[in-house]
């Protein structure tokens, strides 16, 4: 696999208070990798450090080449989408245009003409007359019309409806998505991109807590729904999270078997929103307890 | 995203190929100056507005301008109207530069601190475009596109005030003030022009000042630039009885000048020997000598100074994000 990205032990705080703890990850060329955690768990600022937006201690390659010293360089070959709120107010959507095609090499100005065709927007339009929605459908073309190997989107549809969500992961894939390309995400809305992703990194308290192509999941984790007269011969498997729900326990189980879980009721693969929850809560569990 | 389209087919044109697409890094820096212009319209739309005024005022001007009869011969007198005429090009730039120094002034203030106000700042990093290009780019609209602009739109200004003027003065709505001289026209332009050439080299240090704060300070530039040298005056004299300070920007604000002999030269010669003196506005402007400007140290210690300013604004920019 050739890596795009490779962060050796990370670090980075802000005064006091640890951003990044000795973070570690591969991501490989053609991957879709969700990095995952909740408010304040280093998502952003790891992004940030990707994207040389931010000093870090720690090594870190990004297409071979060191954010820190080679942002400009780097730019030419990563999109990148911080939220749709970032389009400046005032531009209008052909200056958009022209700019980008100003600065950018690999800018494609006859293909984010056919992404914009397929939109109402207007040319003549400032950003600030476009609904939020219209917002994302112009920065999206902006983004997908260069021709980059890897695209870093940070909570890309935050605060957009159902529908404008669903289209732009649509088009990310329809449009963008090939093997030679990469695309980090991260984002709180887990359920709607796990179908999309080819690997998980969760990160909490600027750890990371999890790494794991998506395909591995049902060889590591298993979720069981257990029947209430086999909780405590459930219990005793030892999951690392379970939870009550309509009168029936769901546990989580790590490096367990079918096999072994099967005879005690329903098994099936984690969802990666219900793993994730299990494991920060798990790990929330875990850090109340070493405090006591 | 699938809606008919709305896009016209004059936008579908593709850009129109230029001498700028093949070179990248002079286009770049185009767009950027370019985004400088859309960014901050009143740049071009307050000095345009001054330039219609004036030529309004060029056009219903009268009544106040009517000539006193008694003295009718000396106005009419052609070297009288030759140095009318010099005057009136100067008078007509004193608005043009005024303006212009309060729109640059809200510019400068704001030029990297918008991005940051609005989150933009993350829109434009994802682009390749490097720190000190960004900042250099509104330097240069700064100190070059905007003086410059202003210079030409006061030229234009003065060609057609004094066209009007005197189409008006023809057919006998206003007073017949001036006469045309080349040689004044272009000796006063060309005294405009240097003396342009040497404000904005000479106060580039306030430019570069301006531009650093705006990449340094989290918020209320204005407040900034304004509070603390007031304050650095303030506490200089009450608490240490000196006024370095005071005298640096003193010094600063009219310093050069004097190299010039500007002030005694034409100032000495319209109120100090008389109407009588004045051989001709040309010969005035040849008693004044641009060239000790250019080799004062302090001109060229405080350009260095501007790039230091703009090499830490870039510097700090480098990790400045939307926090």
């Amino acid at each position: 696999m050739t890596a795009v990205i490779e962060a050796r032990g990370l670090r980075k705080h802000y005064h006091t208070t640890p951003a990044l703890e000795d973070v570690s990850f591969t991501v490989g060329a053609g991957r879709i990798v969700g990095l995952i955690g909740p408010n304040g768990a280093g998502k952003t600022t790891a992004l940030k450090a990707i994207l040389g937006l931010t000093r870090f201690q720690g090594e870190l390659r990004v297409l071979g080449l060191d954010p820190r010293s080679r942002r400009d360089e780097l730019m030419r070959e990563v999109s990148f989408i911080a939220d749709v709120a970032v389009l400046p107010r005032w531009l209008r959507v052909s200056q958009a245009l022209d700019l980008v095609e100003g600065v950018h090499p690999r800018f494609n100005r006859a293909r984010a003409m056919e992404f914009l065709r397929r939109t109402d927007i207007r040319m003549r339009s400032r950003v600030r007359e476009l609904s939020k929605g219209m917002v994302t459908q112009l920065h999206l073309a902006l983004t997908l019309a260069i021709d980059a190997r890897l695209l870093v989107l940070d909570e890309p549809t935050l605060g957009l409806d159902l529908l404008y969500r669903r289209q732009f992961y649509d088009t990310l894939l329809n449009d963008y998505f090939d093997k030679e390309r990469t695309i980090l995400v991260t984002t709180h809305q887990v359920e709607e991109i796990e179908n999309l992703l080819t690997d998980v990194i969760f990160i909490d308290h600027g750890r990371v807590v999890l790494d794991i192509p998506v395909d591995s999941l049902p060889e590591r984790y298993l979720q069981l729904t257990v029947t209430p007269e086999n909780t405590a011969r459930a219990r005793a498997l030892e999951p690392f999270y379970e939870r009550e729900v309509f009168g029936r326990v769901a546990m989580i189980f790590e490096g367990r078997t079918s096999a072994e879980l099967a005879p005690l009721g329903e098994v099936r693969t984690p969802s990666i929103a219900d793993l994730f929850v299990a494991k920060m809560e798990s790990g929330s569990r875990g850090a109340r307890k070493e405090a006591a | 995203m699938n809606t008919p389209t709305a896009i016209s087919p004059s936008e579908r044109a593709p850009a129109a190929k230029t001498w700028l697409t093949a070179n990248p890094p002079l286009r770049m820096f185009h767009t950027l100056v370019r985004r400088e212009l859309w960014e901050h319209r009143a740049l071009w739309i307050t000095p345009l507005a001054v330039t219609a005024l004036l030529l309004l005022s060029a056009m219903w001007t009268h009544g106040a301008m009517q000539i006193d009869t008694s003295e009718a011969s000396e106005w009419l007198d052609p070297q009288i109207k030759i140095i009318v005429f010099a005057l009136a090009q100067w008078a007509l730039t004193i608005p043009h530069y005024l303006v212009m120094l309060l729109v640059l002034n809200f510019y400068l203030i704001d030029c990297l601190y918008a991005e940051r106000k609005d989150r933009s700042i993350l829109f434009w990093k994802s682009l390749p475009v490097s720190d000190t290009v960004t900042v250099a780019s509104k330097m240069f609209v700064g100190c070059i596109v905007v003086p410059f602009g202003t210079y030409a739109l006061a030229l234009v200004t003065d060609l057609l005030f004094t066209a009007i003027w005197d189409l008006r003065a023809v057919i006998g709505h206003a007073p017949d003030l001036v006469l045309w001289d080349t040689t004044a026209f272009v000796k006063t332009q060309l005294l405009m022009f240097f003396g342009l050439v040497i404000s904005i080299l000479w106060y580039s240090p306030f430019l570069g000042v301006l531009v650093l704060a705006s990449a340094w300070v989290r918020r209320n530039v204005l407040m900034w630039v304004t509070v603390v040298p007031l304050l650095l005056l303030i506490v200089e004299r009450l608490a240490f009885r000196k006024h370095y300070f005071a005298e640096l920007l003193a010094y600063r604000g009219d310093g050069i000048w004097g190299d010039l002999h500007m002030e005694s030269v034409v100032i000495g010669s319209l109120t100090g020997v008389g109407r009588a003196a004045i051989a001709s506005i040309p010969a005035i402007y040849d008693r004044i000598h641009i060239a000790p400007a250019f080799i004062n140290i302090d001109l060229w210690l405080g350009v260095i100074f501007t790039v230091a300013c703009g090499y830490a604004a870039a510097r700090i920019r480098r990790y400045r994000d939307d926090t």
